[in-house]
């Protein structure tokens, strides 16, 4: 009876999770260990407890918890050049199994982060191409790029708005300077502001972001100064109106119906106004040139627009219109880039789907 | 002015109006439609209504006011399920905005049930058929520590109850007790769920999302992690059809509200108006583009 | 040169996690974007001032607006300042009507809340009017686009279902396979054109923004 009561209690014992290892966790700023371990085989399994030691001290403090599915825990909450190890309790319904504890580590912070090596690669890869087609356009070599409908049309809606007497309204998006869409709208602001002091056309150049206001202001102005019509520039041209979304939206709206300008830019980032703002635009009989790499609000432009500029050429409007060689060289070495990738996405696709066939072997 | 060139330049405001009205006339007066619903709605159905008995359905309210049109409805729908097959019910938030909108929910559903119960089995009870945790913090403790003992994440309801005390918390320790737990949410607390309950834990998990949000759901659907999704009003009133047809199989006769299915009227008919629209639109260019030929 | 040193330090933090460049480029974004955001926010304020007042003076068309958008900021201003964040933290001097309390929150939720959303809503007009105007069968893509809006319109209700029973299952084959394909392709040209105009930028090549030629 007793035999069997032992050879019982022996059998329903909790097995512990095995091979507890902690180290360092790789590729961080220090303060964290990560821990692996082997799953218990019991299926009376909970769930596990993480359990760690400082060196010197007698106690195990608990520091996690993990589902019973877990084989790993990342501790965060340790200092670095301090030595711990570990335990991992399993945990049932009615009792507690501890498993060995693990070898003594330490962490430490790194000097490189190893899981972004293939973003640097292709940053280097892509920087060369760049650089290489930059010394090409350097060395006065004829460079093509397509033509883009929106651009082109750039002119002919200031001549338009000229000619009618009436004013062009520019929407610089709604983002703040560090998004690039709005870098690269500020670009596109500078050639368009030259047009406008060339031409005498007034421009309205609303804002939602402080900082792009006095971005927007200095583009205006200098690109003034560059056209020879410093004395055409008013400061009530570029104006903040508010940070609210739509609040901003509407604002632009009530511009656009009260001073009624002849072309309207939508030129930047934007979000759910995208389709307020142009098809009130296109209420007033404004030709529209929108540019954004905002891909939800695409469709929208794309219907109520005259002119769209899709994602990058956004981005290839400033050498579009400047044609200055230095800036055209770097669309070549994008595009390129571009090549490369699909090329990449070609042959890694190819050899997925070949995957099972012998002829993989040879690799 | 012929009349297809009228029609082509017919002021906007004519279309605001039909539109104002093909939106409103619904609302006021809803037509019936019989939602036919997707696969990945009836997989939750379905999942929900052959669990084991003792095993409890969980809702995680984590949706805000703002989006409590489109997301409501999903969880009524649940409630009625639930205790119409007479599941017990746990509900959470992870959301501190929606810990008024889980209590307005289990309110609603439970006065439904028990104005028309006559014995004390047909009444929902708290504590002894649902129980409301309501919202505590951190998200990682909640859904970690549901692993190991629900009562230590949640020592007290959402009604000040020790939960400890409660009946229903005797047969609802932990995930092991739960059947599936359902996320609806406007934000990506649904993934939470699928990284630590599910991953950990093997819990099923279901999913009532946005509209907007249910797109990039869909590969956690395919891949299993989400055992059903129930996407934006269509899903709401697609479970909401379902939940009825339940209803009549159960013989459960009083009327529900179901506000999914009647929004589900407004946005069918607007559908169709600007399908109408397109298609007068285009008769219209080719007319006149023709007559100038 | 700054805009050399100060982009070159922002790759470079992207690729080494030590807490001594973690911490330089943290107090760059934390603390001194934030103080040039904070300046900025007041040349923005006295942008609106400035142009309201400059419309009021010349008596420009519409200039009465200008008069609300003026007084509108300043009770706005005076009720931040003073009036409080929300009844859990009420101001220097309390705000209110009877029983209606100015606070930041109730302003918040009373005025701006309910404007957005009527914004917001303003969508569904705008869709079809855009809808009427523009769809239109002009070519083989906008014919193509046309069908595509249908099926997904039908797709989107549950008249979609009882009319073609697999609609709603090619709908959602539009949106998951072709739609996701182009918006990859179109991200793919978006994250390039992203890395090309920040190389550009800090090497000096572009300059148009810093209104300086370029």
């Amino acid at each position: 009876m007793t035999l069997s009561l032992s050879l019982i209690f022996l059998l329903s014992s909790l097995s512990p999770p095995t091979d507890v290892i902690a180290r360092d966790k790789p590729n961080d700023s220090g303060g964290a260990i990560l821990l692996t371990w082997t799953r218990s085989s019991d299926t009376t399994v909970v769930s596990y407890r993480v359990l760690r030691q400082t060196e010197g001290k007698a106690t195990w403090d608990t520091v996690g918890l993990a589902g019973r599915l877990a084989n790993r825990f990342t501790d965060d909450e340790v200092q670095d050049g301090i030595r711990y190890r570990y335990q991992i309790l399993t945990v049932s319904e009615t009792e507690t199994a501890e498993s060995a504890p693990s070898e003594y580590t330490v962490c430490s912070p790194q000097w490189f982060n190893f899981d972004r090596m293939p973003a640097v690669i292709g940053t280097i890869i892509f920087t060369c191409l760049i650089v290489f087609f930059i010394g090409r356009a350097k060395r006065n070599i004829k460079l093509f790029i397509r033509r883009i409908a929106g651009l082109d049309a750039v002119e002919e809606a200031l001549g338009r708005a000229t000619e009618m007497g009436r004013g062009i309204l520019y929407v610089p998006g709604l983002s703040s300077i560090d998004d690039v869409a709005t870098i690269a709208s500020m670009n596109i602001l500078g050639e368009v502001a030259k047009k406008t002091a060339k031409f005498g056309t007034p421009l309205i150049v609303p804002l939602r972001d402080p900082i792009v206001y006095t971005v927007a202001r200095e583009v205006v102005k200098e690109s003034y100064t560059a056209a020879g019509r410093a004395d055409a520039f008013n400061q009530d041209m570029v104006f903040y109106v508010t940070d609210q979304q739509f609040a901003f939206a509407a604002a632009v709206d009530g511009i656009m119906v009260r001073e009624k300008p002849a072309t309207n830019f939508f030129i930047g980032m934007f979000w759910a106004e995208s389709l307020i703002l142009a098809e009130t635009g296109a209420t007033t009989g404004a030709i529209q040139i929108a540019g954004t790499d905002a891909v939800s609000q695409l469709p929208f432009f794309i219907t109520a627009c005259d002119y769209t500029l899709i994602g990058e050429e956004l981005y290839a409007a400033s050498a579009y219109l400047s044609r200055e060689p230095l800036l055209l060289g770097a669309i070549k070495g994008q595009d390129y880039s571009k090549l490369l990738i699909l090329v990449l996405i070609v042959v890694s696709t190819i050899l997925a789907l070949t995957a099972n066939l012998p002829v993989q072997n040879i690799f | 002015m012929g009349f297809w060139n009228k029609l082509l330049k017919i002021d906007r405001r004519w279309i605001y109006t039909i539109i104002w009205l093909v939106v409103m006339i619904p609302l006021l007066f809803p037509f019936k439609i019989k939602p036919m619903a997707m696969p990945p709605v009836t997989r939750l159905f379905n999942y929900i209504d052959t669990m084991p008995e003792d095993k409890a359905l969980v809702i995680s309210v984590d949706y805000t006011p703002d989006i409590q049109p489109e997301l409501h409805p999903m969880c009524i729908a649940l409630l009625h399920h639930a205790f119409a097959t007479k599941r017990k019910v746990g509900l959470l938030t992870l959301q501190v905005m929606g810990l008024g909108l889980g209590e307005a929910a289990i309110r609603q559903v439970t006065e439904e049930f028990n104005a028309h119960a006559t014995t004390h089995e047909d009444s929902i009870i708290n504590g002894e058929d649902y129980v409301y945790w309501g919202w505590t913090t951190p998200i990682i403790t909640i859904l970690l520590g549901m692993g190991e003992r629900i009562t230590n994440v949640y020592p007290v309801d959402y009604y000040g109850h020790r939960t400890e005390s409660l009946p229903i918390m005797k047969h609802l320790k932990n995930y092991d007790d739960i059947g599936i737990v359902v996320s609806i949410a406007g934000s990506s607390i649904p993934i939470s769920w699928v990284n630590f309950a599910n991953t950990q834990f093997g819990v099923p998990i279901g999913c009532g999302a946005t509209a907007v949000s249910a797109a990039d759901y869909y590969p956690y659907l395919n891949s299993g992690q989400f055992t059903g999704m129930m996407a934006g009003m269509k899903g709401a009133a697609e479970y909401e059809q379902l939940v009825a047809d339940k209803f009549d199989e159960l013989g459960i006769k009083w009327e529900l509200r179901r506000k999914g299915t009647e929004a589900m009227s407004s946005q069918t008919a607007a559908h169709i108006a600007i399908m109408i629209f397109i298609i007068i639109g285009n008769i219209a260019y080719f007319v006149t583009r023709r007559r100038k030929k | 040169m700054i805009v050399l040193v100060l982009g070159i330090f922002g790759a470079v933090a992207f690729v080494i996690p030590h807490p001594i460049v973690k911490s330089i480029d943290e107090t760059m974004r934390n603390d001194v974007l934030r103080i040039i955001t904070a300046f900025s926010l007041v040349l923005g304020v006295g942008s609106i001032i400035q142009h309201h007042l400059i419309k009021i003076r010349r008596k420009a068309e519409h200039w009465p607006f200008s008069y609300i958008a003026l007084i509108s900021l300043a009770v706005s201003a005076a009720i931040g300042l003073f009036g409080g964040i929300d009844p859990a933290s009420p101001g220097i001097l309390p705000t209110h009507i009877g029983g209606f309390s100015f606070h930041m929150q109730a302003l918040y939720d009373n005025i701006m809340i309910p404007l957005a959303s009527t914004m917001f809503a303003l969508l569904a007009f705008f869709m079809a009017s855009a809808a009427y105007r523009a769809f239109r069968a002009r070519n083989l893509e906008a014919t193509l686009l046309l069908i595509a809006a249908f099926i997904l319109m039908l797709g989107a209700v549950p008249l979609g279902r009882m009319l073609i029973r697999p609609l709603p299952d090619f709908a959602e084959w539009i949106l998951t396979v072709p739609n996701t394909a182009a918006k990859r392709g179109i991200m793919f040209g978006i994250g390039l054109g992203s890395i090309a105009t920040s190389l550009k930028i800090i090497l000096g090549i572009e300059r148009g923004w810093l209104g300086g030629g370029g």
